[in-house]
């Protein structure tokens, strides 16, 4: 509860904000008067009344059932459904051959070539050294399974952003439908989507590209809308007056005038694809997010960390690379540009056909260092001399017990006691004052449709391990914000530290955690914290920065201290910032928190691995449906009224 | 409002009449209505939500001349310029170029008058930043599916002609301001048009600048005669590039005429208001000051100047002579000039009922351009301040 | 011009997409995984299961196939009820370890017969809840389920809040025990690990410390030689008395463990079909592989290739 009270403080300083904030809660005051008697009277228990809730596994059960029955004989499937999931698959084979065909040197090679011309000397070496890194950790075919899965994957999910990006971009109406949409969509846990695509296609690689372009297409549909309709409008009309028709327009000014945004599409679409692509082992992705699954299935961390490695350079490359195209935009071309390109595709393809020849297209099995022995080693040590016993301060699964007995096991019950009427009210309250009466509807019924869906206490301990992990990393990210906005250095030091934490795919903080804290919600929160810091301090370094420099000259003009600055003009000036960061901090909390079910979190989480696991997928879309309930709710109750572009998740 | 042109030679350029264009709910009915299209802007806004940008506007833009739209923000005057070509489609009215109907035009029609008669100018340029300064210049043969070797010939003439020669490879975001509106100067060129919209072209730019651009804009039409419609708030500017100045105010053309009728002979208070800072010597002719000569010998010795000289020439004339002068029209004397007359006309004295406005009015091409050959060196000298300071009353 | 283009292009998309999957109908449920069978080589796809035993038969399985018959073996971790359906599809070739799932063998054995029984691995599995032998000697009627409440504050933790804990593994494996709790009253809380590994890393905390635990297990299962544990009695099992899931109040069987194969595979597979047909080891075997995998932390491949060099005579029948 701490948290949302402190945002409800937050938003409604004295003077002339009090004034609307204290009509609205009158407002709902009044209408909680008439309702709440009626209710409690009617339905009155802490929990949801079993009355108002809807069992619907009966019927999720049948169509389940009904899918996997129909699935080789009903014409959707065999006409529609099997040919997408056909062509899925050859070309996820079509290009795993081809990486295969091209062979280890050729695809290094051409990686880096690439990178060398889209963005530099240094990141080619990295790219090279990142392939390589690869190798030698003995992944080099689950790596070209995660390349082959997510090339097209990307692909399609560019493709479909793209067009509903322009339907949006192009027509008002279909930007109306659609952003709100799209909007909700970003805020969506990962793993809220990969059920219904297993109701459809089964577990396999056809389910996990299909889940994966679920996820990764929303960024570049809305950056590509973005881009078209934030186009400088006079350059358009330009165009215009000189005779275009409306296909000349989209090709020689729309679309090239939106291609930072198409760029910074690519580059979101291609982290969240890389990130839904591990997530989606789950559902045989195959490839190296299965190797970090087998690995957590044994808390085998060194194996873990071997497969993981890969994913985080992999991500690490790719979204450089990505980034420093889009910064090198608008920069003059370097001379000769098209021989160097054709000079680097001769070089990249006598690479490969070296290799093609010389027989040595599979990584040798002699140049693999094994990691996995060491790492285990030293993480048996920190189990045997952090994991308890420490003297003074406690062993890490000391802290772990401690914050799951005096931190989340009071929250919880806190929740769980609540009438549930007093839950939703909060809600409302808290949605209504931060934003408008449609905002606080939305967030109400989606409360309430949890309630209906009948996990409300599941959700409610979620939510729980939701507020707890927030209330953390608000607290350390605020701090570490303020520190780096306040020194250079800091700043300095943070920066590849954040940059890296930030590109890393959700699941790759679920292996150190287990091996720290053991199982449990204790280490589903901390996976949660480490993965929404770095975007909340980033968030509050930026804001506190952008603060107008003059306000500030002029509090120190007046003998300010350098604290009082900081309370008096920094903060509260940057208050919108602080707010996204809260919004963002909970919407990334909420979706490491729900894979924390493979950790022991329980509640939501773990009915979706269990409807997975068990194939009750009854379970686990009623699960799913009030993760996503639950992120409607978390993100409207924390949703600034304007939202910004942001990066992530 | 008035319209004092006679069509000078055939059809003009542009001829527009009773245009409204207005925005909002059921625009379609405010010009059809009487009643409504009395109304001034605040009340149709509180009537019925809309707001009427241009209001039953009419004029001819002919072949050859600098017809500039003046007028401040808000005035109505760069959506007037986009009626023109239907960049805004136009509530109500007509327009026709070379005697053609432009609202008639099906989509085709109106590219093609798009892509080959009118060419615009904008005041942010909108270059396409991802092009470089030849590819711009190129764009607009490019969309007329011209080759590449020949667009990029042709365009490589123009950006020669704007001054920007050894600057075709870079971008827009590597030039200056006053470079890029060359580059916007030289897009527009490149088609050829019949006619060439400025849409304020040149009040992003820094004052010095600015000039050299107006230079530009004065040697163009010199050598090249074609016909432009320019839109500015600035009225120095106005002065100074229009053959004739449609004024605007709220959406209706207050005053149209030729610079020195509109700072010689305001038509309301508000033009008059308008004007007062101008240095009328630099605008008004000698014809305003001029007198006929008193005796033959007035009429036959001393030094002459043009009848279109501006009134600040003449009082160099007549101060290096220290005589009045005369007025020389093809050698015939016309009329003289002295001291007392062009004072006069410095401190605004002689303002309206000169007889030979009427000529002045309907100026041809060939004295516009001589005048304008005059007054752009007399421009660079800074206004004399002891007028202006006299004509803080109003007149 | 928008207008026209863009159901031409759809349509035209649309051709493509049919042109590319070949046109009529097609049967996802008969669709390998893409990475299978790449470059020529002769690929098996083996579902592997959380928990160790079954790696090590797949471990072992895997380096046959690669060293004495020249296949390409990729693994995929499927959880045990989805390995069903993957297997009738074809993505995985073989589930070599299933610990008995009626419904599904019913429904793609029987009915559809897309998946072909393999035959016994030769080990037999028994599931149960078992308290560390340590404590069951210091208190010994603890191992009857009758004794089990007065016991309950001696297993609770932080997450099982006021009562006893009863600890799962992962949620995937074959469990009755929520029901169990509920059906004989037990003041318990089942408190799921999430999966084998961190169930065994914690029994091994609780071993190291001496502390009390309840848990659900099974055997075969090499943890037993680190953590000597003593199962509970429950009610005793009876054919039918696990009929009904909601229902459950008696032991769990004991299961002679059982391979499955995709038919397709099983007839058209050569002879990586008939070697993981022939695959049949024993309890004692299969705990030698799991030991070194889980606890001398080898990796699956490094154990299979000790077992196999030291016991030729088991494995050279399996070979066709």
């Amino acid at each position: 509860m701490a948290t949302l009270t402190a945002t409800a403080e937050k938003t409604s300083p004295p003077g002339i904000r009090a004034n609307p904030t204290a009509r609205k809660l009158a407002a709902l005051a009044l209408v909680a008067a008439v309702l709440v008697p009626l209710a409690a009277a009617r339905w009155s228990s802490g929990t949801w009344p079993g009355a108002l809730t809807v069992d619907v596994s009966g019927p999720l059960g049948r169509t389940s059932d009904w899918i996997i029955d129909n699935r080789d004989s009903h014409p959707l499937f065999l006409h529609f459904l099997g040919h997408v999931s056909n062509a899925v698959v050859i070309s996820v084979r079509a290009v795993y051959l081809a990486l295969l065909a091209v062979g280890w040197a050729g695809v290094t090679g051409v990686c880096a070539l690439v990178a060398w011309r889209v963005a530099g000397v240094r990141l080619a070496l990295g790219t090279a050294g990142a392939f390589l890194a690869c190798g030698l950790l003995g992944m080099w075919v689950p790596t070209m399974q995660t390349l082959a899965l997510m090339v097209v994957a990307v692909a399609v999910s560019v493709l479909v952003g793209m067009v509903l990006g322009l339907a949006a971009g192009l027509s008002g109406r279909m930007d109306r439908i659609l952003r709100p949409v799209l909007d909700t969509m970003q805020v969506l846990p990962a793993f809220a989507y990969l059920l219904p695509v297993v109701l459809v296609f089964g577990i396999g690689v056809p389910a996990a590209v299909l889940a994966t372009v679920v996820y990764a297409a929303p960024p570049m549909a809305r950056l590509t809308a973005l881009g078209l309709r934030g186009a400088d409008k006079e350059v358009l009309e330009a165009v215009e007056s000189l005779g275009t028709t409306a296909r000349q327009r989209l090709l020689t000014a729309r679309l090239p005038l939106a291609r930072r945004e198409l760029l910074l599409g690519l580059n979101q679409t291609i982290m969240m694809a890389l990130s839904m692509a591990v997530i989606a082992s789950v559902i045989g992705a195959g490839g190296l997010g299965d190797r970090v699954y087998q690995a957590l299935a044994s808390v085998d961390v060194g194996a873990a960390l071997a497969a993981g490695v890969p994913i985080v350079l992999l991500a690490v490359v790719l979204d450089r690379v990505t980034g420093a195209a889009g910064a090198r935009l608008g920069q003059e071309p370097a001379p000769h540009a098209r021989a160097l390109w054709a000079a680097a595709l001769a070089a990249a393809a006598a690479v490969a056909v070296a290799g093609r020849l010389t027989d040595r297209l599979e990584w040798p099995d002699g140049w693999v260092v094994g990691i996995a022995e060491p790492v285990n080693r030293a993480v048996g040590w920190m189990t045997d001399h952090l994991y308890s016993g420490v003297p003074v301060v406690g062993g890490t699964a000391d802290w772990a017990g401690r914050f799951t007995t005096w931190v989340l096991d009071p929250l919880r019950d806190g929740l769980q006691w609540l009438p549930w009427w007093s839950v939703l009210l909060v809600v409302a309250g808290l949605a209504w004052v931060i934003g408008t009466w449609r905002t606080a509807l939305t967030a109400t019924s989606a409360m309430a449709a949890i309630g209906v869906l009948g996990v409300w206490k599941p959700s409610l301990d979620t939510l729980s391990q939701v507020l707890a992990a927030v209330a953390v990393t608000l607290l350390v990210g605020f701090a570490t914000g303020v520190a780096a906005a306040r020194s250079d250095r800091v700043e300095r030091l943070l920066r590849p530290v954040l940059d890296v934490f930030q590109t890393m795919p959700q699941f790759v903080y679920l292996i150190p955690v287990v091996a720290l804290f053991g199982v449990g919600r204790a280490p589903a929160v901390a996976a949660a914290v480490v993965y929404a810091l770095p975007a909340v301090v980033r968030i509050t370094t930026q804001g506190l920065r952008q603060v107008d420099p003059a306000a500030l000259e002029a509090a120190r003009s007046l003998g300010a201290t350098s604290g009082q600055q900081l309370r008096q003009v920094q903060l509260p000036l940057a208050r919108p910032a602080l707010l996204l960061a809260v919004n963002q901090g909970v919407v990334l909390v909420l979706a490491v928190v729900i894979i924390g079910g493979l950790v022991g979190g329980g509640a939501l989480g773990y009915d979706v691995v269990f409807g997975l696991a068990q194939g009750d997928l009854a379970t686990g879309l009623v699960a799913g449906a009030a993760i996503v309930c639950l992120g409607l709710m978390l993100d409207r109750v924390t949703q600034p009224t304007e939202r910004r572009a942001r990066k992530g998740a | 409002m008035t319209t004092t042109a006679t069509p000078a030679t055939g059809t003009p350029v542009f001829a527009v009449d009773g245009l409204w264009k207005v925005f909002g709910p059921k625009a379609d009915r405010v010009p059809g209505d009487p009643a409504l299209a009395a109304l001034d802007p605040a009340e149709l806004r509180s009537r019925t939500g809309c707001t009427a940008a241009v209001r039953d506007v009419g004029f001819d833009v002919r072949k050859g001349e600098v017809f500039v739209v003046m007028g401040l923000s808000g005035s109505g005057k760069s959506t007037l310029v986009r009626c023109l070509t239907r960049l805004i489609e136009p509530t109500a009215g007509t327009i026709a170029i070379d005697g053609e109907d432009v609202r008639a035009m099906d989509g085709a029609r109106l590219r093609a008058l798009r892509r080959h008669r009118a060419a615009m100018v904008f005041q942010h340029f909108g270059l396409l930043p991802h092009r470089t300064v030849l590819d711009n210049v190129a764009y607009g043969l490019e969309i007329q599916g011209m080759g590449r070797a020949e667009r990029r010939e042709k365009a490589a003439e123009v950006v020669a002609k704007v001054g920007l020669e050894g600057m075709e490879q870079r971008r827009p975001a590597q030039l200056s301001g006053g470079q890029r509106q060359r580059v916007g100067l030289a897009r527009a060129l490149a088609v050829d048009p019949e006619v060439l919209l400025f849409d304020e072209p040149f009040s992003a730019l820094d004052p010095l600048i600015r000039r050299d651009m107006q230079e530009e804009v004065v040697r163009l039409h010199r050598e090249e005669g074609r016909t432009m419609v320019f839109i500015t708030h600035d009225l120095q500017e106005a002065l100074k590039l229009g053959d004739r100045i449609a004024l605007m105010r709220d959406g209706r053309v207050v005053q149209l005429g030729t610079p020195e009728e509109i700072v010689g002979s305001p038509a309301d208070d508000y033009v008059r208001a308008f004007v007062r800072d101008v240095p009328r010597e630099q605008v008004l002719t000698v014809r305003t000051a001029m007198r006929p000569a008193a005796t033959s010998e007035e009429a036959a010795t001393g030094p002459g100047v043009r009848p279109d000289a501006t009134v600040s020439e003449a009082i160099e004339a007549v101060s290096r002579a220290g005589t009045s002068v005369r007025v020389l029209d093809d050698g015939r004397c016309v009329g003289v000039v002295d001291a007392a007359a062009l004072l006069n006309v410095v401190a605004g004295e002689v303002a309206t009922g000169v007889g030979s406005h009427a000529d002045a009015a309907a100026g041809s091409r060939a004295a516009g351009a001589a005048r304008m050959g005059a007054a752009a060196p007399a421009e660079r000298r800074e206004p004399d301040p002891a007028p202006a300071t006299t004509s803080e009353e109003p007149v | 011009m928008r207008i026209r283009t863009i159901p031409a292009v759809a349509a035209g998309s649309a051709l493509a997409l049919l042109a590319l999957t070949g046109c009529g109908a097609a049967d996802m449920t008969r669709q390998a995984s893409p990475f299978a069978n790449a470059q020529g080589a002769r690929t098996v796809t083996l579902s592997v299961q959380s928990w160790v035993g079954a790696q090590a038969n797949v471990a072992v399985a895997r380096y046959l196939l690669e060293h004495e018959l020249g296949y390409r073996v990729d693994t995929v971790q499927v959880d045990e009820v989805p390995a069903w359906d993957a297997l009738s599809q074809g993505r995985v070739d073989a589930i070599l370890e299933d610990w008995g799932h009626p419904e599904q063998e019913r429904r793609y054995v029987e009915e559809k017969k897309t998946i072909a029984p393999g035959g016994d691995l030769g080990v037999t599995g028994h599931i149960g809840w078992y308290v560390p032998t340590y404590f069951a000697e210091q208190h010994p009627d603890v191992t009857d389920w009758k004794n089990l409440n007065k016991y309950a504050d001696r297993f609770r933790t932080p997450e099982s809040g006021g009562k006893g804990q009863l600890m799962d593994g992962s949620p995937s494996y074959v469990t009755n025990d929520k029901a169990l709790v509920k059906n004989l009253k037990l003041d318990y809380r089942v408190v799921f690990a999430g999966s084998e590994a961190a169930q065994i890393t914690q029994i091994k905390q609780f071993a190291k410390e001496k502390k009390p635990f309840l848990t659900y297990w099974y055997t075969p299962q090499w943890l037993f030689e680190q953590v000597p544990m003593t199962e509970v009695k429950l009610p005793p099992y009876e054919e039918g008395c696990d009929a009904d899931p909601a229902e459950v109040a008696c032991a769990y069987p004991v299961t002679p463990l059982q391979k499955y194969l995709n038919a397709d595979f099983a007839e058209n597979g050569g002879e990586a079909a008939e070697l993981l047909r022939n695959f049949r080891w024993t309890t004692e075997d299969q705990n030698e592989v799991s030991l070194m995998i889980a606890d001398r932390k080898l990796s699956p491949g490094e154990a299979a290739k000790k077992w196999v060099d030291s016991h030729p005579s088991v494995w050279k029948k399996w070979l066709p």
